[in-house]
């Protein structure tokens, strides 16, 4: 699993039946520490996150399919959680808690 | 998934069983400033509805020949979704 950003949505009418009435969230990836990694996935949103907070990103097929309970389904990407913290203080010669990955105060109320 | 822009078509007459009547189209994949990043690639529309400088969002590996009908076919990457729209949160933009 990947760390990310929300950063944005994405909206489609014509899409695959297995994306009607779900959220596409655009997410920058980020390394532990919560600087941006460089690039972005576009993942279907199983757990109400909302922009600006910090995720956890599953990028295999055959588990996303079984989260959404789908058998056939050309999707491979979810976010999954909602990062509260990422501590690396276990790992000796790594930079302590990482400061930037605190996800900001909840800007929409959970959705179902 | 990523975003692309729909650049070309592809016709191929001889090809893999279960990949007839299935449309391919040239993607160029971008970044989420819509910029080019990478190579581009062949996609099969899996929408039916996908046309030349059309921003669509794409699927590759094993999962793309999921969003084919018949889903054991040779098919990396294919066209799933027509975007709409791309919202950005303020603040995100580079």
């Amino acid at each position: 699993m990947k760390l990310g950003r929300v950063v944005g949505t994405v909206t489609s009418t014509i899409n695959s039946p297995a994306f009607d009435d779900r959220t596409l969230l655009l997410c920058d990836l980020l390394e532990s520490s919560g600087e941006p990694a460089g690039g972005y996935v576009i993942a279907v949103d199983t757990v109400g996150a909302g922009a600006g907070e910090t995720v956890l990103i599953l990028d295999e097929g055959n588990s996303a399919r079984q989260v959404l309970g789908l058998a056939q389904a050309p999707v491979r990407t979810l976010v999954v959680g909602i990062v509260d913290n990422v501590d690396l203080e276990a790992v000796e010669g790594v930079a302590k808690r990482g400061p930037a990955v605190g996800t900001p105060r909840r800007r929409h109320p959970k959705r179902a | 998934m990523q975003l692309g822009r729909v650049i070309g078509t592809v016709v191929a007459t001889v090809k893999s069983p279960g990949l007839e009547g299935v449309k391919f189209l040239v993607v160029q994949p971008l970044d989420r400033q819509l910029r080019p990043v990478g190579g581009q690639v062949v996609a099969a529309d899996a929408v039916h509805m996908a046309g030349p400088g059309e921003l669509v969002y794409i699927v590759a590996a094993r999962e793309a020949a999921q969003a084919m009908p018949e889903p054991f076919v040779p098919v990396d990457h294919a066209i799933v979704g027509i975007v709409d729209a791309l919202s950005i949160l303020p603040g995100a933009e580079p």
